[in-house]
């Protein structure tokens, strides 16, 4: 049951993600084909999860041809990168929109969530091995947030106001912060 | 049987989660580069900061693993449990995965996690038998790294499950060996055999007082002497036919462990004899239980391995010592009788005065199987089928001219499906003891 939960909430993401990138419609440059490839990317990717239990017979020389077409069609399943694809092919959706950072933003949130939750489905951890990471995803919510305001000319734009130095003074910290939470890691043990 | 604790060398990866991690991030970079969009940095940033963050933790080269096989030998279809342990690898998540080997049946669990497993396996078939591998996979804290091994699991014995057999098919005439078997002439057992007239030295309390009134003087009973049988084993191993599992050989196999079994607890001396294309391999006949050992694992290997075994190669039947085929034994033959040479073999044993029993067991039809009717209508279809009949008619015939001819001198054949009962074939004449006709 929980496996099936897992399952369901990586494809309910991964939708969404899918969804907030392709709004509103568009119809301009590849727009329809990166849907498509995004759609393909989170679909292939949730039925690679659903036949991962699928047992693969040791012998498949006696075994029928339909039997031959399934067994490679659940090979090429599971061996094909789809989420990597869905990252790749919503990003790129995301770009063929006129700018709008916030929107990003969110959807950068949504995809690391949609990865969060297929790691969780594919490897039947709990939730709780995310607990060590929650530090470092929360600065990571933090460099997103100023990649937003950067973007939205907040950081590095010509404006002098109060609000501009702010945000300058928390990227610098959510910076130092970064880089204190990495550098333990690298000295040796 | 313990396999004692051995230091594996973990091969790193990155794992799928890693991979994911840094293509967002690859592909975030490189959008906010080319359309100069600093969001998309934005969104690159918290993977590139996971992957920094967990990628740099050094990882342990290797681990030590431990295995425990419940036991090395084991019998068709009985379970064995296979304990593995791994160590140093710290508080990395660890999951075993169960490779099994052909023939191997791993039930419903394949894969455990933690340090700890127990997986339970059932050898589907008789013989010297690798496990399979066990793939052992040591995840980093955070997922991102992947250390694989692999290791070969130990070899297990399978020995044939014997059959169901009770009952003994029994000589006419015994060899002077004591025994359990009631024979046909007066000893001292407990079996009655008759009344005589009481001699000096008689056991007063063996005397027979309603006789003895009735004809007027004393009378004595007297008892059947007991004793043991020599039996050997004759295992056909120079064709098989059927599925792998009830062929003829598994057959062969099963059957004469189980009246190797039954004999050897009815105190007779039970030997066995493989006859096979590279020779002949025998063990003389013995008592006990640790014979049915040695008679089970001689026919199950090719060439003996045991010591009290012996091995002949291109050796015939018909020139075996006498230690092997002792004069008066009794000869069960388990055979498909397909093999002719092995069948003028039988009847030349026969001729000597051996007495034998033969156990049919061909499980399989015919090897030309009638065709269906998919192709009628075609030239030539109609010839084709009646030359099948014609030919499985033809096989059916010399499979009854080989029993008739063994049926002529005197030989017995039943034949045993390997799903009933040994019983069931052999109880017409388990009544009435084989005599040795010359």
């Amino acid at each position: 049951m929980k496996a099936a939960g897992d399952r369901r909430a990586a494809v309910l993401v991964g939708a969404a993600c899918v969804a907030w990138a392709a709004v509103p419609p568009g119809h301009t440059g590849y727009s329809d084909i990166a849907l498509l490839l995004a759609s393909l990317g989170v679909a292939a990717g949730a039925l690679r999860l659903a036949l991962a239990a699928t047992p693969v017979p040791a012998d498949t020389q006696l075994l029928t041809a339909a039997m031959h077409f399934w067994l490679r069609f659940v090979k090429i399943l599971r061996l094909a990168p789809w989420e990597e694809g869905a990252l790749i092919a919503v990003l790129w959706l995301e770009e063929q929109h006129p700018a709008r950072p916030w929107h990003t933003a969110v959807l950068g949130a949504a995809l690391i969530a949609y990865l969060l939750a297929t790691h969780l489905a594919e490897s039947g951890a709990s939730p709780g091995v995310l607990r060590p990471q929650l530090r470092f995803l929360a600065i990571g919510a933090g460099l997103l947030a100023l990649g937003a305001a950067a973007g939205a000319g907040m950081v590095t734009g010509p404006g002098t106001g109060a609000g501009s130095a702010l945000l300058r003074l928390v990227a610098v910290g959510t910076l130092i912060a970064a880089v204190m939470l990495v550098l333990p890691y690298h000295t040796p043990p | 049987m313990t396999v004692p604790g051995r230091e594996f060398e973990l091969h790193w990866r990155t794992s799928r989660h890693a991979r994911r991690l840094l293509t967002l991030s690859i592909a975030g970079v490189l959008i906010a580069l080319a359309a100069r969009r600093p969001e998309f940095a934005g969104v690159a940033a918290p993977a590139l900061l996971l992957l920094l963050a967990g990628r740099a933790r050094r990882q342990p080269a290797r681990i030590v693993v431990r295995m425990r096989l419940s036991a090395g030998r084991t019998c068709e279809g009985e379970p064995v449990t296979l304990d593995v342990q791994a160590e140093g690898h710290g508080d990395r998540h660890l999951r075993w995965m169960l490779y099994p080997a052909a023939e191997i049946d791993p039930g419903d669990a394949i894969a455990a996690d933690g340090p700890r497993a127990r997986f339970t396996l059932v050898a589907e078939r008789w013989g010297s038998r690798r496990l399979g591998t066990m793939g052992v996979v040591v995840y980093d804290r955070w997922r991102l790294a992947e250390g694989h091994l692999s290791v070969i699991l130990p070899v297990l014995d399978c020995y044939p499950a014997p059959a169901d057999q009770r009952i003994t098919v029994l000589l006419r005439r015994f060899p002077n060996w004591l025994g359990e078997h009631p024979a046909r002439i007066a000893g001292k057992g407990i079996e009655f055999f008759g009344v005589r007239e009481y001699l000096p030295g008689d056991r007063q309390r063996s005397i027979n007082w309603p006789a003895s009134t009735r004809r007027g003087r004393l009378q004595v009973n007297t008892f059947a002497a007991e004793r043991a049988q020599d039996v050997v084993l004759l295992a056909d191993a120079t064709s098989d036919a059927g599925e792998p599992g009830s062929s003829a050989q598994d057959l062969a196999l099963r059957g004469a462990a189980a009246a190797a079994r039954a004999y050897l607890e009815s105190r007779d001396r039970v030997g066995v004899i493989s006859y096979g294309w590279g020779g002949v391999s025998w063990l003389p006949p013995r008592l006990g239980r640790r014979q049915l050992d040695r008679i089970i694992v001689s026919m199950m290997i090719s060439r003996p391995l045991t010591t009290r075994a012996s091995w002949a190669h291109g050796a015939s039947l018909g020139r075996l010592p006498r230690a092997a085929l002792p004069p008066g034994a009794l000869i069960v033959v388990f055979s498909p009788l397909l093999d002719r040479l092995f069948v003028e073999t039988l009847l030349s044993i026969r001729e000597r005065g051996f007495t034998m029993l033969v156990v049919d067991v061909l499980n399989a039809g015919s090897p030309v199987q009638p065709r269906m009717s998919r192709r009628r209508g075609r030239r030539g279809s109609s010839s084709r089928v009646s030359t099948d009949r014609m030919a499985r008619q033809i096989w059916q015939m010399e499979q009854e001219a080989i029993r008739s001819s063994l049926h002529e001198l005197g030989v017995p054949v039943v034949r045993w499906d390997g799903v009933q009962s040994l019983d069931l074939p052999l109880a017409a004449y388990a009544r009435r003891p084989l005599a040795a006709r010359r």
